[in-house]
C-alpha cells in the first residue's frame, strides 16, 4: 500500500473513533425512565435499608475510576434531599446481581422510589442535574399518589 | 459496601494516565502506518516496544511507568493541581488489557498471520484514543463483562 492510501486509512480510523467517542459522551450518564414495575428490596442487594422517599442505588466494580467520583456526587445529592439515601454495591464479587439488573458497565445507578420500584436507570457517571430532575419527578409524583 | 477511598498518598493525578494514553495512541498510529505501507519488520519491533511499555504499567503499576514520570516532570508543573486523586488500580488494569491485545497480535503475527499486526495496533489505538480524549474507562465495561462471564471470581466483601 502506498503512503497516501495508508494515511487515508489512518484519518478514517481517527474520524470513526472520534464519532464513537462523541456518541458515547452524548449518551453516558443520562437518566432513562423505566416502567417502574420492578421492585428492589434492601436485602436483595445486601443493604441495611433504603431511603424513605427515594434511593440512589449505585453498582460499582473494582477497577472503576468513575465509580469513586460517582459515589461522591450521589452521596452529596442524598445529603441534600431529605428522605433520599445513597447505597453503593460492589458487584465484583456478586455477578448474580449484575445478571439480575442487566448491568453492562459500572457505574450503573438505579433510581428507586419510596416503595423500592425502579423508576430510572443511569449508565455511566451520572449527570447531577439529571439525577436532581429525576428525584424531583419521583418525589413529586409520590406525594400526589400518597 | 462502599469501596475504600484511595488515600492521597497512593492516589495519582487522573490526568496522568490520559497523558500516557495519548502517547500510546500516537505510537500505535505510527505503528499502523508502518504496517500498512509494508514496513513490517519495523512495525513488529515498534508493537513489541509498545507491548513492553504496557507490561511495565501492568506489572509495576502505572505509578512507576515512564509516562507517569514524564507527566510529573514536564506536564503537571504547568497545570493546576488536580481536583481529586484517583486510585491507580483502574488504569493499571487498562495497561493489562493493552498488553493482552498487543501481545496476542504479536503472537499471531509470529505464528504466520500478517494481518494480526495492523488489526492489533488499530484495536489498541481505539481504546487508547477513547481513554485519552474522552476519558472512556475500559475497565468499567470489560471487567464487568468478565465478572458476568464468571471469568473473574471474587468473594463478596460487602
Amino acid at each position: 500500500m502506498n503512503g497516501f492510501a495508508a494515511l487515508g486509512i489512518l484519518v478514517a480510523l481517527v474520524a470513526a473513533t472520534t464519532v464513537v467517542g462523541l456518541a458515547w459522551r452524548a449518551t453516558t450518564g443520562r437518566a432513562r425512565p423505566t416502567r417502574g414495575d420492578e421492585v428492589v428490596e434492601p436485602a436483595d442487594v445486601g443493604a441495611g435499608g433504603f431511603g424513605d422517599r427515594a434511593t440512589l442505588l449505585q453498582f460499582s466494580s473494582e477497577f472503576c475510576a468513575p465509580c469513586r467520583s460517582t459515589a461522591r456526587v450521589l452521596g452529596a445529592l442524598a445529603e441534600d434531599v431529605s428522605g433520599v439515601q445513597h447505597v453503593e454495591v460492589d458487584v465484583t464479587g456478586r455477578p448474580e446481581l449484575a445478571d439480575r439488573f442487566h448491568i453492562l458497565q459500572t457505574p450503573t445507578t438505579l433510581v428507586l422510589d419510596g416503595t423500592g420500584a425502579i423508576r430510572a436507570r443511569i449508565g455511566g457517571a451520572p449527570r447531577a442535574d439529571d439525577v436532581r430532575t429525576t428525584l424531583h419527578h419521583i418525589l413529586g409524583s409520590h406525594h400526589v399518589s400518597a | 459496601m462502599s469501596q475504600p477511598e484511595p488515600t492521597p498518598k497512593t492516589g495519582i493525578d487522573p490526568r496522568s494516565p490520559r497523558f500516557g494514553a495519548a502517547i500510546t495512541a500516537v505510537l500505535l498510529l505510527v505503528d499502523l502506518f508502518l504496517s500498512l505501507v509494508g514496513a513490517t519488520a519495523a512495525a513488529a519491533v515498534l508493537l513489541l516496544a509498545i507491548a513492553l511499555l504496557f507490561a511495565w504499567g501492568a506489572f509495576a503499576g502505572v505509578q512507576r511507568h515512564p509516562y507517569g514520570a514524564i507527566f510529573r516532570a514536564a506536564v503537571r508543573p504547568r497545570l493546576a493541581p488536580p481536583a481529586e486523586l484517583e486510585d491507580p488500580a483502574p488504569p493499571t488494569f487498562a495497561q493489562g488489557v493493552g498488553l493482552l491485545v498487543t501481545g496476542v497480535g504479536l503472537l499471531l503475527f509470529v505464528a504466520g498471520v500478517p494481518l494480526a499486526l495492523p488489526i492489533a495496533a488499530a484495536l489498541a489505538f481505539v481504546a487508547a484514543f477513547l481513554n485519552s480524549v474522552f476519558g472512556y474507562c475500559l475497565g468499567c465495561q470489560l471487567y464487568l463483562l468478565l465478572v458476568r462471564a464468571r471469568v473473574i471470581r471474587r468473594r463478596a466483601t460487602a
